[in-house]
Formats: C-alpha cells, sequence, structure tokens
C-alpha cells in the first residue's frame, strides 16, 4: 500500500458511532508537497477524518496510512513527520505562551528556533502573557506557531484560522505558501471557501460522511457549468432552447445563464443577437460547493 | 421523514427551566446546586444517623457512658481538635462531639466549592458571558445563582434533616424532632456561610482555583481561632471572631443557644450582599486582586507530559502535604495522653475501629485511619486529574505530537505513586516528630512503616479509578469516590456497629493492619498493591484501545 510519492492515504476508511455513520469508506490520497482542502457542512465527517488520521479516535472499519506509516499502529512515528491545528486551541491556561510553545517543541523534539522567533514576530504574538490572558484569536497563534515551528513533512490543519484577524489571515496565507515552497505537505479542513480557493492546489469535498469530489479546482470547474451573463440591445433571444444551456434567468435587458460542455452553440446565438455587454466566468468554489449542497446548504 | 419531525419536535420543545427570562440564571443553578446537595446530603444524614444509632447500641450502661466523658469530657486537646465534649453520658453529647466539626469543615468545604464552581467557575470557562448576553445584568446573574445556591443549601439542610428526625425517632436513640431539625440546622450553618464566603472570593480571585485557595485559607483561619479558643488557655472569647465558633455556640442537642444564629445569618446575607454589589461594579472577567498576566517563563519541569503534570499539580499536591503532615503532627502530640486514658469500652470502640496495641500506638492506629483517607483523596484527586486532561482536551496536545498513550498514562501514574508514597512517609515522619516531642517512646522505623502501610489502599483506589478511565472516561470521577466514600461510609458504620464481614472486606481501609499497633501486614498490603496494578493494567490497555473522549 505505501507509495514513496504519497503522504496520506485512507482506504475504505469509516467510522460509526452507534447507528450514526460519520464517515463512510473514505478512499483519500494526497501526495506529497500537494496543498489539499478538504471541505463539508458541519458534521459531514471532516473532523472524524482527522481524528482517526492523527490515531485520537479508531476506525469502525478501513485503514490511513501517513508517509506508509499506519495511523493506529505507529501514531508516535506518524506523529514525529506531521503537525496538527485543531480549530479551537485547548491550552493550559496557567502557562505563558513561551512556556506552551517550549512544552510543546520539546515534545515533538523538532523545533526550528529562529523561525519559532520569526513565527511569533508575524503573528504578533507576546510569549509573556499567560494562556489565561490571550484572547481566541492569540490561542490560535500559539497552536499555529507550535506547529509551524516544528517544520513538519505534514500539516493537518483543522479550520486553523478560526478567532484570526484579516493581517493574521494573510500571514497564515504566507507561511502556508512558504511550507508549499519547501515541499511540505498541507491537508486543510475549513470553511473558508476563499482561504482554500487562495491556498489549495486540490479540493476534496464530503457529504454525509462521503467523498463526493475530488480533484484540482481546473478539473472541478470543467465538470461544472460555465456562468454567462448578455446584456442586450433589442430583442432578447430565447435562450433556453440553446443545447447545453440552463437555469437562464431574464431581468429586462439582462440575461444570465449556465452552459456546461461547448459553448459553440450559444456563441452562435449571441452573435445573432446585438449583444452590448457579455461577461462569462468559471464557478467559485463556493458556487461548486453549492452545487454539491444545493443553495440552502444542505445536502441535496 | 415522520421521525424525522419527531427528533426536531423534541429538540424545539420549550426550555422549562425558569418561568422567565429574569429568572432562568436561577433555575438553571438551582438545578446544579440541588444535585450536588441531595449527594451531600445523605453523606451528612447517614453519619449522623450511624453516630446516633452506634452509640446508643455499645453505650448501654450509665457506667460505660461515664468512663467515655471521663475520657474524653476533660481533655483538651480533644476540645481544641474537635470542639468541646459536654454531655457525652448522651447520645446527643456524643453525637455533636463526634462528628459535627467533621460536617462543619465537609460544609464549609461543599458551600466553597459548590460556590466557586457556579460563580468564578463558569466566568472561567466563557459561560457566563452568554448568559449575561440574557435579560440581566452582572450585579442580577450573580444575585440569581446566590439564589441557586439557597436552592442547594435548602436540599442539602431538608435531606440531613429527613434522615436525622427518622435516626432520632428509633428505639434507644430518642432525640425529638425539633432537636434533630435545630442540629441539621446547626450543621449546614458552616455550608450556608461558605457559599457566600465563596460568592465573594468568586470577585476577588482571577480562576476558580485562586478563588477557592482565598476562601480556603479563610477557613484555615476560622478553624485556627477556633481551635484557640477551645483550647483551655483562657481566650475562649475568641469564639465570637470565628464562623466556625458561631455554629459551635448553638450548641446543638445540649444546650441549644438559637441567638448564635443572629451573627451567622448577618454574616452570610453580607456576604452575598457584597458578591452582588461587587460582581455589579466589576467587568465580567475581570477580578478585585490582579492576577498577573504576564510572567518571565520556567521552562525547569516543561520537559513533557509528566513534568507537566508535576508542575500543573504541585501546589494542589503540597496542600494535601501540609494537612497530612500538620494532622500527623497533631496526633503525634496527643497519642501519649489520650492513650494513657484508653480503657474498657472506649478499648473496644479503638478496636472495632480497627485500632490494635496499646496506648499511644493504638491512637496512632486510629488516628492513621483518617490518614489514609486523606491520602484516598490524593489518589482520587490524581486520577480525576488525569480525566480532566483528556476531558478538556489538553491531552489531544500531546496525543497529536510523538508521545503513545502508555507513555502518557504511565507517567502519571508514576508521578501518582511517588505523590502517594510521599504522602505516607509525611505522615509517618511528622507523625513521628508530634510523638518524639512528647516522648511517646515510639521509634522513628515503626512509625515510618505505619505511614507506609498506608499507601496500598490508595494504590487500590487509584487502580480503580484507572480503571473506570480506561473502559468509562466519563464516570470516572463518580466512581473513584463512590469507592472512597463507601469505604470511609463502612469504617464508620463498622466501627461502631456489627456489620457483616462480606461488607466490612469491601472496604478498601478495612485490609490495612493497625500500624504501629500491629506490624505492617505486607501479605495483605502485596495484595492489595496486586489488585491496584491489575486494575489500572486493564484501564491502561482500555484505554489505548478507545477514542479519547471529551466531556
Amino acid at each position: 500500500m505505501s507509495d514513496p510519492d504519497t503522504a496520506l492515504r485512507t482506504d475504505g476508511l469509516t467510522k460509526r458511532f452507534g447507528d450514526v455513520v460519520a464517515l463512510d469508506h473514505l478512499d483519500l490520497e494526497v501526495a506529497r508537497g500537494d496543498v489539499v482542502g478538504y471541505l463539508g457542512p458541519n458534521g459531514a465527517g471532516k473532523t472524524t477524518t482527522i481524528r482517526l488520521l492523527l490515531g485520537l479516535s479508531r476506525p469502525t472499519e478501513g485503514r490511513a496510512e501517513i508517509f506508509g506509516l499506519d495511523c493506529q499502529r505507529q501514531p508516535v512515528e506518524t506523529h514525529r513527520r506531521l503537525a496538527f491545528v485543531a480549530g479551537e486551541a485547548n491550552l493550559w491556561p496557567s502557562l505563558t505562551g513561551a512556556e506552551t510553545l517550549a512544552l510543546l517543541g520539546r515534545v515533538h523534539g523538532q523545533v526550528d528556533v529562529a523561525y519559532r522567533d520569526e513565527l511569533i514576530e508575524r503573528f504578533d504574538l507576546d510569549p509573556t502573557k499567560k494562556v489565561r490572558a490571550y484572547s481566541k484569536g492569540n490561542h490560535q497563534k500559539v497552536i499555529l506557531i507550535a506547529a509551524l515551528m516544528a517544520r513538519p513533512d505534514l500539516l493537518i490543519l483543522d479550520e486553523p484560522t478560526s478567532g484570526l484577524d484579516p493581517l493574521m489571515e494573510q500571514a497564515f496565507r504566507h507561511c502556508v505558501h512558504e511550507a508549499r515552497d519547501r515541499g511540505q505537505t498541507v491537508f486543510l479542513s475549513s470553511h473558508m471557501m476563499s482561504e482554500v480557493e487562495a491556498l489549495c492546489d486540490r479540493v476534496g469535498i464530503l457529504r454525509d460522511g462521503k467523498l463526493v469530489e475530488m480533484g484540482t479546482l481546473a478539473e472541478m470547474r470543467h465538470l461544472s457549468a460555465l456562468t454567462v451573463e448578455a446584456r442586450f440591445d433589442g430583442q432578447v433571444p430565447d435562450l433556453s432552447v440553446v443545447p447545453g444551456v440552463s437555469a437562464v434567468q431574464a431581468d429586462g435587458s439582462l440575461v444570465r445563464c449556465q452552459v456546461r460542455g461547448s459553448v459553440k452553440s450559444l456563441v452562435k446565438v449571441l452573435a445573432a443577437a446585438r449583444v452590448t455587454e457579455l461577461v462569462s466566468r468559471e464557478p467559485s468554489l463556493e458556487e461548486l460547493f453549492l452545487a454539491q449542497y444545493g443553495e440552502d446548504g444542505h445536502a441535496g | 421523514m415522520q421521525a424525522d419531525l419527531g427528533i426536531r419536535a423534541r429538540i424545539m420543545a420549550p426550555v422549562r427551566a425558569g418561568g422567565s427570562p429574569g429568572s432562568v440564571i436561577a433555575a438553571f443553578s438551582t438545578r446544579k446546586a440541588v444535585r450536588l446537595g441531595i449527594l451531600w446530603g445523605y453523606i451528612f444524614g447517614l453519619a449522623i444517623a450511624s453516630s446516633e444509632i452506634t452509640y446508643s447500641r455499645i453505650y448501654k450502661t450509665a457506667a460505660q457512658r461515664d468512663a467515655l466523658a471521663a475520657t474524653y469530657g476533660t481533655s483538651k486537646a480533644m476540645s481544641a481538635l474537635f470542639g468541646p465534649a459536654p454531655q457525652l453520658q448522651t447520645v446527643s453529647g456524643f453525637t455533636v462531639f463526634k462528628i459535627s466539626m467533621a460536617l462543619m469543615i465537609l460544609g464549609a468545604v461543599w458551600g466553597l466549592l459548590t460556590s466557586t464552581r457556579l460563580l468564578r467557575g463558569e466566568e472561567d470557562s466563557g459561560r457566563w458571558d452568554l448568559l449575561l448576553c440574557g435579560r440581566t445584568t452582572r450585579g442580577g446573574a450573580t444575585a440569581q445563582v446566590i439564589a441557586g445556591l439557597g436552592g442547594g443549601l435548602v436540599t442539602l439542610w431538608a435531606i440531613t434533616a429527613i434522615i436525622a428526625v427518622l435516626s432520632g425517632h428509633t428505639s434507644n436513640v430518642g432525640i425529638s424532632t425539633g432537636s434533630s431539625l435545630y442540629f441539621s440546622v446547626a450543621m449546614v450553618a458552616t455550608a450556608a456561610m461558605f457559599l457566600a464566603v465563596g460568592a465573594v472570593t468568586s470577585q476577588l480571585g482571577a480562576t476558580r482555583r485562586q478563588a477557592a485557595s482565598f476562601g480556603a485559607v479563610f477557613l484555615g483561619v476560622s478553624y485556627g481561632v477556633r481551635l484557640i479558643a477551645d483550647a483551655g488557655v483562657g481566650l475562649h472569647g475568641l469564639i465570637w471572631a470565628s464562623p466556625l465558633g458561631w455554629v459551635e455556640e448553638l450548641q446543638p442537642l445540649t444546650s441549644p443557644q438559637p441567638l448564635a444564629l443572629l451573627p451567622i445569618v448577618a454574616f452570610t446575607a453580607m456576604l452575598a450582599v457584597v458578591a452582588v454589589r461587587v460582581a455589579g461594579a466589576r467587568d465580567a472577567g475581570a477580578s478585585i486582586v490582579a492576577d498577573r498576566d504576564h510572567s518571565p517563563a520556567h521552562l525547569g519541569l516543561l520537559y513533557g507530559p509528566s513534568g507537566l503534570a508535576v508542575r500543573l499539580l504541585r501546589a494542589t499536591v503540597i496542600g494535601w502535604w501540609i494537612a497530612i503532615g500538620v494532622s500527623a503532627f497533631l496526633y503525634g502530640l496527643i497519642a501519649k495522653s489520650t492513650g494513657a486514658t484508653i480503657s474498657g469500652s472506649m478499648k473496644q470502640v479503638f478496636s472495632k475501629l480497627g485500632a490494635s496495641g496499646t496506648g499511644a500506638a493504638e491512637v496512632f492506629g486510629l488516628c492513621f485511619l483518617i490518614e489514609a483517607i486523606l491520602i484516598g483523596f490524593v489518589a482520587a484527586g490524581q486520577v480525576t486529574a488525569a480525566r480532566v486532561e483528556e476531558s478538556e482536551g489538553t491531552l489531544d496536545n500531546f496525543m497529536v505530537r510523538p508521545v503513545s498513550r502508555s507513555t502518557w498514562l504511565g507517567g502519571r501514574l508514576v508521578v501518582a505513586l511517588v505523590v502517594l508514597v510521599l504522602s505516607g512517609i509525611a505522615a509517618g515522619v511528622l507523625g513521628w516528630l508530634g510523638a518524639a516531642s512528647q516522648h511517646t517512646g515510639l521509634s522513628f522505623t515503626s512509625l515510618l512503616g505505619a505511614g507506609i502501610n498506608l499507601v496500598p489502599p490508595a494504590i487500590v483506589i487509584l487502580g480503580i479509578g484507572v480503571l473506570t478511565f480506561g473502559v468509562l472516561p466519563r464516570a470516572t470521577s463518580i466512581v473513584v469516590y463512590t469507592v472512597l466514600g463507601w469505604s470511609l461510609l463502612i469504617v464508620i458504620v463498622g466501627g461502631f456497629g456489627t456489620v457483616s464481614h462480606w461488607i466490612l472486606d469491601t472496604s478498601v481501609f478495612h485490609h490495612m493492619a493497625s500500624a504501629p499497633g500491629l506490624s505492617p501486614n505486607w501479605e495483605a498490603n502485596g495484595i492489595m498493591i496486586g489488585i491496584g496494578v491489575a486494575a489500572a493494567l486493564v484501564g491502561g490497555l482500555a484505554f489505548m484501545r478507545r477514542d479519547l473522549q471529551g466531556s
């Protein structure tokens, strides 16, 4: 099963809590050096996947490997190669930031001290302050720095920017780009589509514990509809009869529609009409995500 | 679809806690406080009942009762430690002497912990901010919690009173309903005062631990002042300077003085008002005593999970060691004088409680039973702390790094064992120091052995705790404290009555030899250690095979 180019791999990974299937036969593969986004609404199974990868929970079926190491049987060896950032930092209130970073660094056994100090600067963290005096955003900064300073081969991030302000989010994105440039693998679970879109090479979408989409954004867009908006000067043609066109919405002289496959037929119709404005764009990640779940965000 | 609608209907059912938005916090706090009040009410009631019933069965004749009064009624040391002992010839006098000080202190601890948990604890967790977003103010919310604490106090009193009244009406006890009700008021009076003390210290301290520590210092000072007042050194007037002294002055069951309720009620009401006023005047999350937000890094112990455990637990553990060491020293001071007076029926009581030997050694045998219970609490606290680390999610920080579950749990257990052994050594060494100062004649090695002899029962408790932690983690706290409470109850009941050996065997303290009167039974100790280790191993294996579970 192990492949030297694979950072993370799951085979039929399943987790049930009583009658509830939290994760259903997940087959996932992340190559070394990839930055992969992992999307899904609350309860889709993202955190369950991560807890199984980290060995915090035991799978009901299937298995997971990180760098060829079994996540359940070799957790210590696996953890030497990775660092994890949770969406909610549970730290020791009586320790200072510096003490927390020192403890977590010693436990991990691998710290780039210069980079740690640089991260403290970048994230504008006061390490002399006790954890109990930190805001939520500062808690998050501590565990982000603790993970990044280890320079691990794999970063597993579960809603890592929860509580960070926009400036710190930018600092985080910069760190992820640096990690990718250094050849580190990043597995990013997030609700923030813009963050995933900006950072990730590949995206997986989880629905009801099942992986329903996995690929690069380009691949996913290719399979999805193109959005076209046209404004006409004069009579508006009937686009609903054009092959491949759907979801036609007319608002006076403005028509909005979606096109799947070739746009050749649509272009021919538009060319015959008097078009004053024409905008076409690929779907955003948010639109791709909502297409999987429906506009209301519920699994469809 | 119908099932889905059914679930939604249940979820959307109206919340029934509290009649109006303005009293929801009071109802919520009452529910929590009442639960604790029920549990401790049973403990208070059973302690009173066991004392009343066993006395009437053991001390049947006037001669036996006179001997008891002659032994304890005139001892200044006993008076200082446990309060005055008038009317020891009666069930009432004996009951007051035997359990009132213990219940007063337990009530104070209950009040302090409950109050700081529901006030500063909620603030620590961040839930307080959520509550303050409702239709209330900071002071109003605090007043509501105090009202809820009042509900818990009434429950504590009601259950204590019901059991005390029932016990009072049994044959040979003969205590009137009115006296039992008044006695129950006296026994929960410290709980009332320390609920209010906790409400104020929750405003002073920045954390729940700090708030509880301030309250504990106040309790210690109160006990110390009362001790001096009762020591027969001509300073009895000091009794009015201590809240514990006010309760003592109620003199329930012997010569009731209801006027002493006045300072108790006034003190409680005043502190409640102060707490509400201060809460209204300060920012949510802030404290009157400023906590140091900044600190230089002290990295000495922060090399891993075990070092961190030592650092986080050291203040609590040192507190236990001081309590164990000081009490052992005090027992050493009184062992010789008390031992000289043991004879006849008192010897029978000591024997039933498990004490063996003669004189000072026999007194130590009994007193070290109390030390064993304290060390049992230390063991329970250690395993509960491990569970808290898991439930609060801080354990995840280690489990996602190169630390195996066995390394973490093993390290915690080694720390716990060292703490338990040092607790036993502290009891032995400090007990010897106290005894040596009185030229008691007990050797250092015999008392050191007696101290170490206290550790095996605690190891059983630790092992049962780890077993529960591995198999049913959310039940860890309740199981260890139930085992401890049950063992304590069996010791009390077994000491003053006739109980089947099958039941006695279920108490971890029953298998401990009464050292130094008897030599430690290393075979029994070995079996206890074996049971503890086996239970811990099974628990450890279960822990390694289960999911980590939050609260």
